[in-house]
C-alpha cells in the first residue's frame, strides 16, 4: 500500500479542516479525492506532501514513515492548481530544477529534460519562458517538472481547474494515458465529480473533513454508503421513505405494481431525447422523474396525467434515514 | 472620462507647471549654473581640495555600509513579515515604518543618548573596550541606516505578498531546503524589488544631513561628510565649492532617478 | 521613486492580491522554522539596538525630569515660538499641498501635454536631492540678490518655502495612482445621468480621492514637522522668528542640554506616533471598503 494516512486531524483556529481522517491510497493507480469546495481535499493532499502539518495523526509513504519529514524529503511530485510555475526560467530550466537540486550530471539533465518535454508535446517550447505558454502548456511543464524527478507519488490539486472546459477534458484524458504509461502512484483533488469518475481508477469522497466513502466509479454509483455520496455522484430525488435516481423511477398509467405510490404529474419538460417529469403524489411529495421521449409518449403523459410510481427493479435505493450529516 | 473645459484645463496646466517650476526646476537649474559659472574651476577645485575628496570618500564608504545592512536587514525582515507568523508581528511591521516619520535630529539624539562615551547607556561599556561610535563612523552609518531603514522592506514585502508562496512550496517539493529555495526561486523573483530599494536606500544615505549632523563632530578630514561639507564651505563663504559638492550629490541623485525610472516597468511585469 | 516613501503603512496583513481574475489562496502562515527564528532574533536585536532601545533612551532621559521638565520647556518663549512656528508652517505647507499636490496628480492623469513626462519626473526630485542641497538651491532663486526680486531668505517664509519644496511629491504620489485607477465609466455614467462637471467631480471623483488625500497630507505634515536640513542655509534659523523646532532640538544638543532635547524631541516623537496611527486607521478604513 502507497500511501497510508492514519487519524489525521487539522484545524485552522477553531475551524476543524480535517477530522480524524483515514485514508489508504492503492500503488500505482489514479486516485481521486472528489468533494464539495471547502471539504478539506486540498489541505489532505498538502499535508501528505508536507507542504503543511497536521496536527496530530501520521503519513507513511511507500512503507517510509513521512509525519515529520519536510516536503523536500518525501520525494512527491505536486502539481498547483495555478501552476507555479518559475516565472524567471525557461521551460527546460523549469523542468530540470528538481534534478539539479539532486546534482545529477549535466547530461544526464539533458537527456531526461528532453524526454519529459516530449512526453508533455512540449519539445519546440523549451526556450521560452512560462509567460509565452498557454494554461494549458504550463500545466503540462508543471507536470513534466514534478516527473522529472521520478517521484514516488505524485499528487494534483485541481490540475485542471483553471483552464477552460475544452482544453480542461483534453488534459484529463490526456491525463489518463499518461498514466496507463507511467505508472506513478497519483492523487488528484476535483470537485467534479464527471472528471473523477472518468479518469479516476478509485475516488475518496471527502465533504466537511471527514472521509465518506472509498471505492471505484462503479461502487460509489452503485452502491452509495450514503445520502450525500448519492447525491454529489449524480441527481436524487425521494420515494416513499427512499432515495433514488430520477431515471430509476418506473412510471405507470395505472396500478400494476404493489405499493406504487398515486401522483399528478405537475410539470413536464422535454429536452432531447428525455422528458423530465415533476411528479405531486398523494403524500405531498415532490417527486423528480426522468424517462425516455418514446416511454413518455407511450403512457400518453401531460401536465396533469394522474401516474403511479415505483422504484425500478434492480434500482440503487438507499432509505432515507440515511441523510448524512 | 469626463473633460474638462478647456480654460479650465489651461488653468490647471498652468498652476502644476507653474508652481512645479517656480519651486524646484528653476532653483535647481541656478545651483547647476551657477556650479559652472566660472567654467570647470569649481569642480576641479573642490574636486583638489583634500578636505573635499574625503568628506566624498567618507560619505560613499558610510552609505555603502549602510546600504548594505539594510539590505541583508530589510530582505530578511520581509521574508519574515510575509511568509511568517509569530507573536508580535503587527506591531513590529508597524515599528519598521516609524524612521520615515521621525526627524533626523531626533535620530541623532536618540543616537548619542545611548552611544555616547561619557554616559550613554552602552556608549561608556564600547568606549571602555575602545570602540567609539558617536563623533567617529560607526555613529554615521548608524544614524544613515536608521533613516533609511525601511526603504527596502517597503520595497520587497508588496512583491513578495503579489508573488504568493506556490513557486517556493514547488520548489520544496522539489527537493528544494529552504536556503536552496530562497537563492534559486525568491530571491529572482524580487530581484528589480530589491535593486530598486537599494537604489532609493543609497540616494538617501548619500543625501543624509541632520542625524548625521548631530552624531558627527564635523571635523574636516574625518567625520566630515559630503553634505555636512556643503553647509560648511556655505558657511564659510566658499560658495563656489558648496556649489561644486551640491552638484556632485545632485548628479548620485539624478542617476538614481533614472536607474528607478529605468527598473519602474521591469518591477511591474 | 514614491513607493517607498509615500505608501502609508506596510501592509502584510492582507490577501495577496487577485490576478488576472482568478483568486489565489492566501499565503499560508507558517511558524517559525529553527532557521527563521535565528533570522528573527539577529534581525530583532540589531532593530533594538539602532531603534528601539535610542528612542527608549529619548523617553526614558525626558521623563526622569517629570512634568515640570516639559512644562519648564515648554515654556521657555523661545521654544513655543519655535513650536508654534513649526505646527503653523507645516499645517499651512500641508494645505498648500491638499490644493495643488491634487491638481499636479490631476494633471498629469487626465491631461496630456508637451513635457508632461518631465514634470513627471521632477516631482520625485525633492525625495532624492539631499535637503541641505534642497535649501543651498533655494537660496539661489529666493536667497539675497534673487533673480526674480523675491528675497524671502531669512524670513518666516523661507520656512513654507523649504517645507513646501522637502513635502512637494507626498500628495501628488499618493493620489496619482488612484486617479489613474478610477473607473471612468463611473464618470461617463454620471454624466449620462445628467451631472454637470463640476457635480461629477464633488460627487464622484473628489470622495475616492479622499482617503489618497488624507494619507499624503497626513505623511506631508509629518516631515514638515520634523524639517531640518533644508532650512539650515535658508532660514538663517533666528530665534523667535525663523527657528523651527528640529533647529531648537539642536542646539539644545549643541549646547549639551541632552534632558531638554530629550523632552521637546519625545514630544516631537509623540507626534510622529499620532500620525503612524492615524495613517494606519486611514488605511484599514480604505482597505475594508475595498
Ligand atoms: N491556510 C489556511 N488558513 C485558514 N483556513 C484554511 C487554510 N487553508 C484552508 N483553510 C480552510 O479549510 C477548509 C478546507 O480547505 P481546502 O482543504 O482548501 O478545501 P478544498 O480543497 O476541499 O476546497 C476551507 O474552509 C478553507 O477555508
Ligand atoms: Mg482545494
Amino acid at each position: 500500500m502507497s500511501i497510508e494516512v492514519r487519524g489525521l486531524n487539522k484545524k485552522f483556529g477553531d475551524f476543524v479542516a480535517l477530522d480524524d481522517v483515514d485514508v489508504t491510497i492503492p500503488t500505482g493507480q489514479l486516485t481521486a479525492l472528489l468533494g464539495p469546495s471547502g471539504g478539506g481535499k486540498s489541505t489532505l493532499l498538502r499535508i501528505i506532501a508536507g507542504l503543511e502539518k497536521g496536527d496530530s495523526g501520521s503519513v507513511n509513504i511507500e512503507g517510509t514513515e513521512a509525519t515529520h519529514l519536510p516536503p523536500q524529503k518525501r520525494n512527491v511530485g505536486f502539481v498547483f492548481q495555478h501552476y507555479a510555475v518559475f516565472k524567471h526560467m525557461t521551460v527546460a530550466k523549469n523542468v530540470a530544477f528538481g534534478l539539479e537540486i539532486r546534482k545529477r550530471p549535466k547530461d544526464e539533465i539533458e537527456h531526461r529534460v528532453q524526454e519529459l518535454l516530449k512526453l508533455v508535446h512540449l519539445s519546440q517550447f523549451s526556450h521560452r519562458l512560462p509567460s509565452q505558454l498557454s494554461g494549458g502548456q504550463r500545466q503540462r511543464m508543471a507536470l513534466a517538472r514534478a516527473l522529472a524527478v521520478e517521484p514516488t507519488v505524485l499528487l494534483l490539486d485541481e490540475p485542471f481547474g483553471a483552464l477552460d472546459a475544452k482544453v480542461r477534458k483534453e488534459l484529463r484524458d490526456w491525463l489518463r494515458r499518461l498514466h496507463d504509461d507511467v505508472h506513478v502512484t497519483t492523487v488528484f483533488v476535483t470537485h467534479d465529480q464527471e472528471e473523477a469518475m472518468e479518469v479516476a481508477d478509485e475516488i475518496v469522497v471527502i465533504n466537511e473533513g471527514r472521509v465518506e466513502q472509498v471505492g471505484t466509479p462503479d461502487q460509489l454509483y452503485d452502491e452509495p454508503a450514503n445520502d450525500f455520496v448519492m447525491s454529489f455522484l449524480g441527481e436524487v430525488t425521494h420515494l416513499g421513505g427512499v432515495s433514488l435516481r430520477p431515471h430509476d423511477v418506473e412510471v405507470e398509467s395505472s396500478p400494476h405494481h404493489a405499493g406504487s405510490i398515486e401522483g399528478t404529474v405537475s410539470r413536464l419538460v422535454r429536452i432531447g431525447f428525455e422528458v423530465r417529469l415533476t411528479v405531486l403524489t398523494v403524500d405531498g411529495e415532490e417527486v423528480s422523474v426522468v424517462l425516455t421521449r418514446t416511454h413518455a409518449r407511450a403512457l400518453g403523459l401531460e401536465e396533469g396525467s394522474t401516474v403511479f410510481l415505483t422504484p425500478a427493479a434492480g434500482a440503487t435505493v438507499i432509505p432515507r434515514m440515511a441523510v448524512a450529516g | 472620462m469626463v473633460s474638462t473645459s478647456t480654460p479650465t484645463k489651461w488653468a490647471l496646466r498652468a498652476v502644476a507647471v507653474g508652481y512645479v517650476f517656480f519651486l524646484v526646476a528653476w532653483p535647481v537649474g541656478l545651483l547647476i549654473r551657477r556650479t559652472f559659472e566660472g567654467g570647470l574651476t569649481n569642480l576641479t577645485d573642490a574636486l583638489t581640495d583634500s578636505n573635499v575628496v574625503s568628506a566624498l570618500a567618507l560619505t560613499g564608504k558610510v552609505a555603502v555600509a549602510a546600504v548594505l545592512i539594510n539590505l541583508v536587514f530589510g530582505v530578511t525582515i520581509s521574508m519574515l513579515l510575509v511568509r511568517y507568523d509569530f507573536p508580535g508581528k503587527r506591531v513590529l511591521s508597524a515599528l519598521v515604518d516609524v524612521p520615515l516619520s521621525v526627524s533626523p535630529v531626533v535620530v541623532g539624539l536618540a543616537l548619542v543618548l545611548v552611544y555616547n562615551g561619557r554616559d550613554g547607556w552602552l556608549g561608556t561599556g564600547l568606549e571602555d573596550n575602545g570602540i567609539s561610535v558617536i563623533f567617529a563612523t560607526p555613529g554615521l552609518v548608524m544614524a544613515t541606516c536608521f533613516v533609511a531603514l525601511p526603504l527596502v522592506i517597503r520595497e520587497v514585502v508588496p512583491v513578495l505578498t503579489e508573488i504568493g508562496d506556490e513557486q517556493e512550496q514547488a520548489a520544496r517539493s522539489l527537493g528544494a531546503n529552504a536556503p536552496q529555495t530562497f537563492w534559486r526561486i525568491t530571491l529572482p523573483s524580487i530581484k528589480w524589488a530589491v535593486v530598486y530599494g537599494v537604489v532609493l536606500s543609497l540616494a538617501r544615505s548619500v543625501g543624509e544631513f541632520g542625524a548625521v549632523k548631530v552624531v558627527s563632530d564635523n571635523v574636516a578630514g574625518k567625520t566630515q561628510t559630503a553634505t555636512l561639507s556643503v553647509e560648511k564651505s556655505y558657511q564659510n563663504f566658499a560658495q563656489g565649492e558648496a556649489y561644486a559638492i551640491a552638484f556632485l550629490l545632485v548628479m548620485v541623485c539624478v542617476a538614481s532617478l533614472i536607474v528607478v525610472a529605468l527598473l519602474r516597468p521591469k518591477v511591474h511585469d | 521613486m514614491s513607493a517607498a516613501l509615500t505608501g502609508a503603512t506596510i501592509d502584510t496583513a492582507g490577501p495577496a492580491s487577485p490576478q488576472g481574475g482568478r483568486t489565489r489562496r492566501t499565503t499560508p502562515r507558517n511558524t517559525l522554522t529553527p532557521g527563521a527564528g535565528v533570522g528573527l532574533g539577529l534581525a530583532m536585536i540589531w532593530f533594538s539596538l539602532l531603534v528601539l532601545l535610542p528612542l527608549s533612551a529619548i523617553v526614558a532621559r525626558a521623563a526622569s525630569g517629570g512634568w515640570s521638565q516639559y512644562y519648564t520647556v515648554l515654556q521657555n518663549p523661545q521654544t513655543w515660538n519655535a513650536v508654534q512656528l513649526t505646527v503653523t508652517q507645516s499645517l499651512v505647507v500641508t494645505l498648500i499641498n491638499v490644493v495643488v499636490g491634487t491638481v499636479i496628480a490631476w494633471v498629469l492623469v487626465r491631461d496630456r501635454f508637451w513635457g508632461q513626462r518631465l514634470l513627471n519626473v521632477i516631482i520625485d526630485v525633492p525625495f532624492a536631492l539631499p535637503t541641505v542641497v534642497a535649501g543651498l538651491v533655494l537660496l539661489g532663486l529666493y536667497g539675497p540678490n534673487s533673480p526674480i526680486g523675491v528675497e524671502w531668505a531669512f524670513t518666516p517664509n523661507a520656512v513654507t518655502l523649504a517645507l513646501a519644496f522637502v513635502t512637494l511629491p507626498f500628495i501628488v504620489r499618493t493620489v496619482q495612482p488612484v486617479l489613474e485607477e478610477l473607473d471612468t465609466d463611473v464618470e461617463q455614467a454620471a454624466a449620462s445621468l445628467g451631472a454637470s462637471r463640476p457635480t461629477i467631480f464633488r460627487r464622484i471623483i473628489l470622495p475616492s480621492l479622499v482617503p489618497a488625500i488624507a494619507s499624503g497630507a497626513a505623511l506631508s505634515f509629518a516631515r514638515a514637522i520634523s524639517e531640518y536640513g533644508s532650512l539650515v542655509l535658508l532660514s538663517g534659523n533666528r530665534p523667535n522668528q525663523t527657528e523651527v523646532v528640529s533647529v531648537r532640538v539642536l542646539s539644545f544638543i549643541e549646547n549639551g542640554n541632552y534632558s531638554s532635547a530629550a523632552a521637546l524631541a519625545s514630544v516631537m516623537l509623540f507626534i510622529a506616533l499620532l500620525v503612524i496611527v492615524v495613517l494606519d486607521i486611514v488605511q484599514r478604513r480604505v482597505a475594508r471598503r475595498g
